[in-house]
């Protein structure tokens, strides 16, 4: 530590540092400083105090400066040599030093023509770089500038300059940083910055001759607080380049105060990318205010807390303020844990009330159930007196009449206890259901009748637990034994089971009453009662059940949430379409059958049904294709030539204890790298997760992916559709397997290595042939021609010639195209427009879209309809921009593939990988419509720059061959999991290894 | 060469406001090459005022006179015994040359007619320009043989300010910026190097911060 002052600790911290500006007035109010402190206090590392700037005569930056630190707010004091000679300077630091001050910026000063006092002779005894070696060898070498020695308390200052990378000549700025930095400057902070392309220049030589690592820069910005303000430093300000952009933004603007902060933020972000830069230098001189907001809008707050800003001097008022502020925070505190105390305690009398609430209502609920059961008690025995006679007149000569007199009596010479009264409280219910639903007839009457003796038989020969007599309650009695009357027992079991199937028949449960009356039927076939009721319950369920289908058709599962129930099944019908077209797709004749044919039970009308339903029944089933390696002559110089083979090959090797399916094995340690069938999980996740809910495990997502078709006919892919996070099969579904498309370029690479060329050696400068030997060959189910020849940068072929290369190969091949530009925007609308115009109706899908060129390939995207691919660069927010600015256009996102920008493994696949993520649920989960986009990954080209696949087979890396198709299946794995749905891919051994996964991963 | 100017003539009226008989007295000198002070200056100066003070209702009777030059002590013979017929001397030398009368004729009543301006070199017909201060520590080898003592507004030691802005000084569009130029003269020189050095801080003793400065050469003192 130099000075060990709060800005060389945030400095060295590595952190970005922020520093800000404050003018001190032209008068000796105290209180004007103190008050822009307070502003700025806790959102800077420290503050710049002018030395009287522009030559206007101020408060001095010593003084002002030394009351900042008693706001506890750290200065860095500004010092010129227009007014003060060697003696004044050095005397000054002294004092500064003496007082607490730590950092001190050395300039030479704005010449005193500027200010208030023109006729002032300017001292000049030296200037800025002079002046920080002055300083310097105070400090370090303990000298005056005479040469004399400091004896003790030399002052310890961390230094900084000033530089302007504006002013001319421009080649000469950074040099002059490098003498200030030899001088003894420890950071720079520079001029205002709103050219921030020529910063960034300056910024470039300043790497090249290393000073980024010697010195902090700091760049410094200022917001414009108006169009005028703008105007006049631009014009009057020397060696300050206001850009046009920023008057513009300013004069367009409703409110340019908030402009100005804006503009300020903006660069912040802009220069904070540029390497090399250690932090900003906010200047808001006269608009203290604007600074915490453009601090904290740009991401900078809060700062670290400010460390050894002590003021040696503090003023008596100071102190009281500290008191008081003090006093403040304890009152806040205790306020805070009072009004805590305060809402517990009120909490905690709430719960009490409520409680007492709760036990009054209980009471009387209980109270008020008393007295109903006390009713119906009342209303029970007169009905009891009234069926015993009824019973004594009918069945005088019969045992069990008797009996229940017997019981009539007892039961009239005890009290009711509670349970009977319940007991009895359900009898009538059950009596009052059953006379109104069918009416009194003698029938029923009986069957009551019955029930009600037996079941109150029952429970007092058993006297054991109260069983609540209820049509569920009835059934066991099956369980219940009477030793003495089985005929008995089975006939009342039947009566019970009668007028249960009654009650359920008259509930509209006619199932349930077929299944109960068909119960009294086998114990006893020749019920009369039983054989009706069957009959009736058995029509009421013809007439119900029609109409339970139209409501619920079989097979569906729920509804979810948030979609109505047409809505639901045209989606389940198109889900199980694609369930059927992936079980074409794997060879699954059976499967697709179902599944076709459920899809047509539910929407006879779909076409796409029908279609698949006729392909499975004429057993069409897609092969898998296994590309072959071609084969490599002995001797490993020669190029070699691959034979290309008509039907793929496969045989069984065992790997690693694995079921292996290999590709015809390569005399380059490639034998491993075989295609695998990834081994399968016999047991079904339910299973495995043993006695654990499926909701526990489980989370099923509300959005789906939209579903983006690719071309017309017989070979068209439809990506997207997934209603499940990637390969979540046990939550939701992936209607259509994530594809893989051959990339072709329409001119011959001259920088691919061998391992990856020998594979197209023979078609390498024929795009078509190309193209063709992807299809036929390797089974490609797409290919996408990379027009890289346009690059203006590059061989830059005319458009005109290009589109005709690209129609040659879209007319020579029948699978999906995808046509990928070189990336330069205004060349690629330029080719794929004229492509456009060439192959008409050819429902090829267009990339890359960046947001430089989307309108007007939007618009002939929309005109043909043809599907695009939305490129932007790896961010969450910018992807969504672009898919709402292509919705805003008119285009649907039924056309959108959106590329997020691919790194290989090692190459920022990590952001990648997080991106897509995050898009992925936010499209899923939080039904962030913007983003329901499949996505393409374009990672071929990626994979196959990078230097691992580039360096050559050695002892230490391994094969080459196997490294690449490694790295290119490795990332094409990480991308499918992240939710990739289109992988644009090289190496044919790379795209077996993905298909593998998406099979196994498919199930 | 030093360059001077003349003061405003209503200044100088007011100088020889109580003065009724006044010798204008030029210099052969510098201010003559510069067209401040030379024969004709002294006759259209001596007109000038003659008719001032005409219209102020004050004739004035006027001699005027040319002197090879007023810095060197045998020019200045003449004057010891003829200035004290006139109320006032006024002399169209420059600093010097008031200051030498002042100095060697006590008698004198030596006034300034010119205001001395700088060491100067005559761009063209009519206009003039600093090119050095006096400072009596050279630094030209060191940058191109332009001095930035005298052509940098804040006479810098290290290379332009922030203020340098297409060759121009932040002080004045009209001024070039010579440290511009001395960076552009070095870098073509390949002598580059010359502005990565730091120039350390100045001794301006020789340039007048010491004391009045003299100098004495040994061999040529009588």
């Amino acid at each position: 530590m130099i000075s060990g002052s709060n800005l060389e600790q945030v400095l060295t911290s590595g952190q970005f540092t922020v520093t800000g500006e404050l003018g001190p007035p032209q008068n000796g109010n105290f209180d004007v400083v103190r008050d822009k402190a307070r502003i700025l206090k806790g959102h800077v590392d420290a503050v710049n105090i002018t030395d009287c700037q522009t030559a206007i005569v101020r408060m001095s930056s010593l003084t002002a400066g030394l009351v900042a630190l008693a706001e506890g707010v750290e200065p860095v004091m500004q010092m010129t040599c227009r007014d003060r000679n060697r003696i004044g300077i050095q005397s000054d630091i002294l004092g500064a030093s003496a007082l607490g001050i730590k950092n001190l910026l050395c300039l030479t000063g704005d010449h005193q023509k500027f200010g208030n006092h023109p006729q002032a002779k300017g001292v000049f005894d030296m200037d800025s770089i002079q002046l920080l070696g002055m300083v310097k060898a105070m400090r370090d070498d303990k000298k005056f500038q005479c040469g004399d020695e400091i004896k003790s308390h030399e002052p310890r200052l961390l230094l900084g300059a000033a530089a302007n990378p504006f002013a001319d000549p421009f080649e000469y700025r950074p040099i002059r940083v490098a003498k200030k930095v030899d001088a003894g400057a420890s950071f720079i902070q520079t001029q205002i910055i709103y050219n921030v392309e020529k910063f960034a220049r300056f910024m470039e030589i300043v790497r090249d001759l290393g000073l980024h690592e010697k010195v902090y820069i700091l760049a410094g910005v200022t917001p414009p607080k108006s169009v005028g303000m703008a105007r006049y430093m631009k014009k009057f300000v020397p060696g300050l380049d206001v850009t046009d952009e920023v008057i513009e933004r300013l004069k367009g603007a409703k409110d340019p105060k908030e402009e100005g902060i804006n503009i300020c933020v903006d660069i912040i972000k802009q220069v904070r990318e540029i390497p090399g830069v250690a932090g900003v230098h906010v200047m808001a001189i006269g608009w203290e205010q604007a600074v915490p907001e453009i601090v904290s809008l740009a991401g900078l707050s809060p700062r670290p807390g400010a460390q050894a800003v002590e003021p040696r001097l503090r003023s008596s008022e100071s102190t009281e303020l500290i008191v008081s502020e003090a006093k403040k925070d304890a009152k806040a505190e205790i306020e805070k844990a009072l009004e805590q105390a305060k809402a517990e305690a009120q909490a905690s009398r709430d719960l009490v009330v409520k409680e007492k609430e709760r036990v009054t209502s209980e009471i009387s609920g209980l109270k008020r159930q008393a007295e109903k059961d006390k009713a119906i008690a009342g209303q029970k025995e007169t009905e009891i007196e009234r069926l015993n006679a009824e019973l004594a007149k009918t069945r005088a000569g019969q045992g069990h009449a008797q009996a229940l007199k017997e019981l009539a009596e007892k039961r009239e010479s005890r009290a009711l206890s509670s349970r009977e009264r319940s007991a009895l409280a359900s009898l009538r219910s059950g009596l009052e259901a059953l006379s109104k639903g069918l009416g009194i007839n003698e029938d029923q009457l009986e069957a009551l009748r019955r029930f009600f003796e037996a079941e109150f038989l029952l429970r007092l020969d058993t006297a054991e637990q109260v069983t609540v007599p209820s049509e569920e309650a009835a059934v066991p009695i099956e369980e219940m034994e009477k030793p003495d009357a089985e005929a008995e027992t089975r006939h009342k079991e039947v009566i019970n089971l009668v007028a249960k199937g009654n009650v359920l028949l008259h509930k509209n449960d006619a199932a349930g009453a077929i299944d109960a009356f068909e119960k009294a039927l086998a114990i006893e076939p020749e019920e009369q009662k039983a054989s009706e009721g069957l009959k009736k319950a058995r029509k009421a369920y013809e007439i119900a059940r029609p109409a339970e289908e139209a409501a619920a058709p079989e097979g569906i599962p729920p509804c979810p949430e948030g979609l109505s129930p047409e809505e639901w099944q045209r989606k389940w019908v198109i889900r199980l379409v694609a369930r059927g077209n992936v079980c074409l797709h794997k060879g699954d004749a059976d499967g697709a059958l179902e599944a076709f044919k459920l899809a047509l039970e539910l929407d006879p009308g779909d076409e796409k049904a029908k279609a698949g339903l006729l392909r499975a029944e004429s057993g069409e089933v897609a092969p898998v294709p296994v590309p072959a390696e071609p084969e490599v002559p002995e001797k490993a110089e020669v190029p070699p030539t691959p034979k290309p083979r008509a039907a793929p090959v496969t045989e069984e090797v065992k790997a690693e204890a694995k079921k292996v399916v290999p590709v015809p094995a390569a005399p380059t340690g490639m034998e491993d790298l075989s295609v695998a069938e990834l081994p399968k999980e016999a047991r079904s996740l339910s299973e495995r997760a043993g006695s654990i809910a499926e909701d526990q495990f489980t989370e099923a997502c509300t959005g789906v992916i939209r579903e983006v078709s690719l071309d017309e006919g017989e070979k068209a892919l439809t990506v997207g559709g997934a209603s499940t996070l990637p390969f979540h099969l046990f939550e939701g579904d992936m209607p259509y397997v994530p594809r893989v498309a051959y990339d072709v370029l329409d001119s011959e690479p001259e920088d691919w290595p061998d391992v990856l060329s020998k594979y197209y050696s023979d078609v390498l400068s024929d795009p078509v042939a190309w193209a063709r030997k992807c299809i036929d060959d390797y089974g490609a189910e797409a290919i996408c021609l990379s027009l890289v020849s346009t690059d203006p940068n590059g061989m830059n072929r005319p458009s005109s010639e290009a589109a005709k290369v690209a129609q040659s190969v879209i007319e020579g091949v029948d699978v999906p195209m995808i046509l990928w530009g070189c990336g330069n925007a205004e060349k690629d609308t330029e080719t794929l427009r004229e492509v456009t115009n060439l192959v008409g109706n050819r429902k090829v899908c267009l990339g890359p879209l960046s947001d430089a060129n989307y309108r007007s390939l939007g618009a002939t995207a929309m005109a043909f309809q043809l599907p695009v691919v939305a490129s932007t660069p790896i961010d969450v927010n910018l992807a969504k921009q672009l898919n709402i600015l292509l919705e805003n256009l008119g285009l649907s996102l039924d056309q959108v593939l959106m590329d997020t920008s691919i790194g290989a493994v090692g190459y920022g696949m990590e952001y990648s990988y997080s991106v897509m993520e995050r898009i992925r649920l936010a499209a899923l989960t939080q039904q962030d419509e913007k983003l329901q986009v499949p996505f393409i990954c374009n990672l071929g080209r990626e994979v196959w720059k990078t230097k691992e696949c580039r360096l050559p087979s050695d002892d230490h890396l391994g094969d080459q061959e196997r490294r690449g198709v490694l790295m290119e299946a490795v990332t094409a794995s990480t991308l499918l999991l992240a939710g990739g749905e289109l992988m644009v891919m090289m190496h044919p051994k790379a795209v077996a290894l993905a298909e593998a996964l998406i099979k196994g991963m498919m199930g | 060469m030093i360059i001077a100017e003349q003061k405003p003539l209503d200044e100088i009226l007011e100088m020889i406001s109580g003065v009724e008989k006044l010798l204008v007295l030029g210099c052969r000198g510098c201010v003559a090459v510069c067209s401040t002070g030379g024969d004709k200056e002294v006759g259209v100066l001596a007109s000038a005022l003659r008719l001032g003070r005409k219209k102020a209702g004050k004739p004035i009777e006027i001699d005027e006179a040319t002197y090879v030059r007023q810095c060197d002590p045998e020019y200045l013979e003449p004057l010891k015994e003829d200035g004290e017929k006139y109320d006032a001397v006024l002399s169209m030398a420059c600093g010097v040359g008031v200051n030498f009368i002042a100095d060697r004729c006590p008698d004198v009543n030596v006034l300034p007619a010119l205001n001395t301006t700088f060491y100067g070199a005559n761009l063209s017909s009519g206009e003039w320009a600093e090119m050095c201060a006096g400072c009596g520590a050279c630094v030209l080898h060191l940058t191109g043989g332009l001095c930035p003592v005298a052509r940098c507004a804040k006479s810098l030691s290290n290379g332009p300010c922030g203020g340098s802005v297409g060759g121009r000084c932040e002080i004045n569009p009209d001024v070039p910026c010579i440290w511009h130029q001395i960076c552009e003269k070095l870098t073509g020189r390949k002598q580059d190097q010359l502005l990565r050095e730091i120039v350390p801080i100045r001794d301006w003793r020789p340039s007048g911060h010491g004391g009045p400065r003299r100098r004495i050469r040994e061999d040529l003192l009588p």
